[in-house]
């Protein structure tokens, strides 16, 4: 709890609360909503390209802490975010659907499938990006980018499935309260694959961190 | 048994390698209460015996006990009781001092808030500034501040006073000497020899990831002497010499005390004893 607070306090990057803007994007007509995900996940490189040049590492480590507690409280910071983004892009499903809903041609309509195509999203993120940010805390550029290509490669995927996945096309993609039971098979799906996916990166990450060289 | 369990620091055939440098078997044991300058060019190998000290990177071989624990098994004491200060690392530059200072203090159960205010007012230091605001000697105080407020015990200064003017490097000296008083043990590592000729009581010489001395500041200087030769230096000289250097009038010759005498030589000071040391080998 000391580290999140230390997290939060000396580590946080603006774009971290900017970025929580970005479920304004639901609002948008025609616009692949999983996207405002993506940018959380440049928020989140932020974060850990300013602690690089802060000497986050080296301060960190001299405390009374295990790396392992390190790794830990730094991507718990990161899910903080990401939940506060999901909960967000929930409520503007909410107010699009109070404005007048309507279909979205460029991916999953904003309805309650959109919170687990979200999950996916960050699920991908937190999977790909952490491991390979905490094999080299010096080059987040190196793994945001891997973690970018991964997440674009799903948010395209998702979008071409509403066209040409029939459980994309003919549940995922129609307006609620229709199949509303499946949509929420699908949302607890995803997120069982985003605690899953986010636990496995946290232990994938502390193993490489524990066996990492800091040449501080 | 009695060095290992009760030095603040122990050291036991500490290895790491590297594709282009390796560390070799580095020994030792710090002395409670006294400083120990840790001496030697850029690139011998001082950074990364600190680094390994601290678990920051992982030794191929040797023993660390702090006090007779281990890091692996005692991490979260042997924090507690060290602190560690670093010239070239500066936390968090835009955060002010007091942010900083608000979060470090929750991780130590003994964070006493008054001896901080304190070392804060004794070094001249305002919480409102930010890191980036501070002088390198100020913010090597700051650190220092933080250590002695949770109550390390020992001190390990990478570099303190690299960069520094004379009269900021002559400040810390003092604050050293200060900290020894207090019976803090501190291990200071730098290539400035002249800072540890005014505060040191024992010097580590490490050469090319090799630990070439470990004796007693006085013993290590009284070990050697400076011939100056106005021409060539003789043949005879050259077979004695540690080291040779060129100088505007000639040459300097360090020689072991044992086999220079007193007459026409001097003594010599720690930088002369290094210099030459790291030119043993070489032609003149």
């Amino acid at each position: 709890m000391k580290l999140l607070k230390k997290e939060f306090a000396l580590c946080m990057h603006p774009t971290g609360y900017i970025m929580l803007a970005a479920p304004l994007l639901v609002l948008v007509p025609g616009y692949p909503y999983a996207v405002s995900c993506f940018y959380m996940g440049l928020a989140i490189y932020f974060i850990c390209l300013t602690a690089r040049e802060n000497h986050d590492a080296s301060y960190t480590l001299t405390l009374p802490v295990s790396r392992e507690e390190a790794v830990t409280a730094r991507i718990l910071m990161c899910c903080c975010l990401e939940i506060a983004q999901l909960v967000l892009i929930g409520v503007m499903i909410l107010v699009k659907n109070a404005i007048g809903p309507m279909p979205n041609p460029a991916g999953i309509d904003a309805g309650a499938a959109l919170i687990g195509d979200c999950l996916i999203t960050f699920a991908i993120f937190n999977l790909v990006y952490f491991p390979l940010y905490y094999r080299d805390i010096n080059k987040p550029g190196k793994a945001f980018l891997l973690a970018s290509i991964a997440v674009f490669a799903w948010i395209i995927l998702s979008i071409v499935g509403t066209y040409t996945i029939p459980f994309f096309r003919d549940v995922l993609d129609r307006p609620d309260p229709a199949c509303m039971g499946d949509k929420l098979l699908f949302d607890l799906g995803a997120l069982a694959l985003y605690l899953g996916g986010t636990a496995l990166a946290a232990r994938k990450s502390v193993r490489k961190f524990e066996e990492t060289d800091l040449h501080l | 048994m009695g060095t290992e369990m009760n030095a603040p620091l122990y050291v036991e055939g500490l290895c790491k390698n590297y594709p282009s440098f390796q560390l070799k078997d580095v020994s030792f044991a710090l002395e409670k209460g006294k400083i120990t300058g840790f001496i030697g060019r850029n690139g011998a190998g001082k950074t990364t015996t600190i680094n390994s000290v601290l678990s920051l990177v992982k030794p191929d071989a040797g023993k660390v006990l702090f006090s007779g624990l281990s890091d692996a098994e005692h991490s979260r004491e042997i924090r507690e009781k060290i602190g560690f200060v670093s010239a070239g690392m500066t936390y968090y530059t835009r955060k002010k001092l007091r942010a900083i200072t608000g979060i470090t203090k929750t991780f130590y159960p003994g964070w006493d808030d008054s001896a901080y205010r304190k070392h804060m007012e004794a070094f001249g230091l305002d919480e409102e500034k930010t890191p980036a605001e501070l002088s390198n000697g100020m913010k090597i105080k700051y650190a220092l501040a933080l250590a002695l407020s949770h109550g390390a015990d020992l001190l390990i200064l990478d570099e303190p006073t690299s960069g520094l003017d004379p009269i900021s490097r002559e400040e810390l000296v003092e604050v050293f000497l200060k900290l020894r008083d207090m019976g803090k043990t501190v291990f200071f590592s730098t290539h400035i020899t002249s800072d540890l000729e005014k505060c040191a009581d024992r010097i580590l010489f490490l050469q090319k990831g090799e630990l070439k001395a470990d004796e007693d500041l006085n013993a290590f200087r009284e070990g050697y002497r400076i011939l100056e030769c106005a021409g060539e230096v003789p043949v005879g000289v050259k077979a004695a010499a540690r080291g040779i250097c060129r100088v505007r009038d000639g040459y300097t010759v360090l020689l072991p005390a044992a086999q220079a005498g007193t007459e026409n030589t001097r003594e010599a000071t720690l930088e002369e004893i290094m210099v030459h040391l790291e030119k043993e080998g070489e032609d003149a």
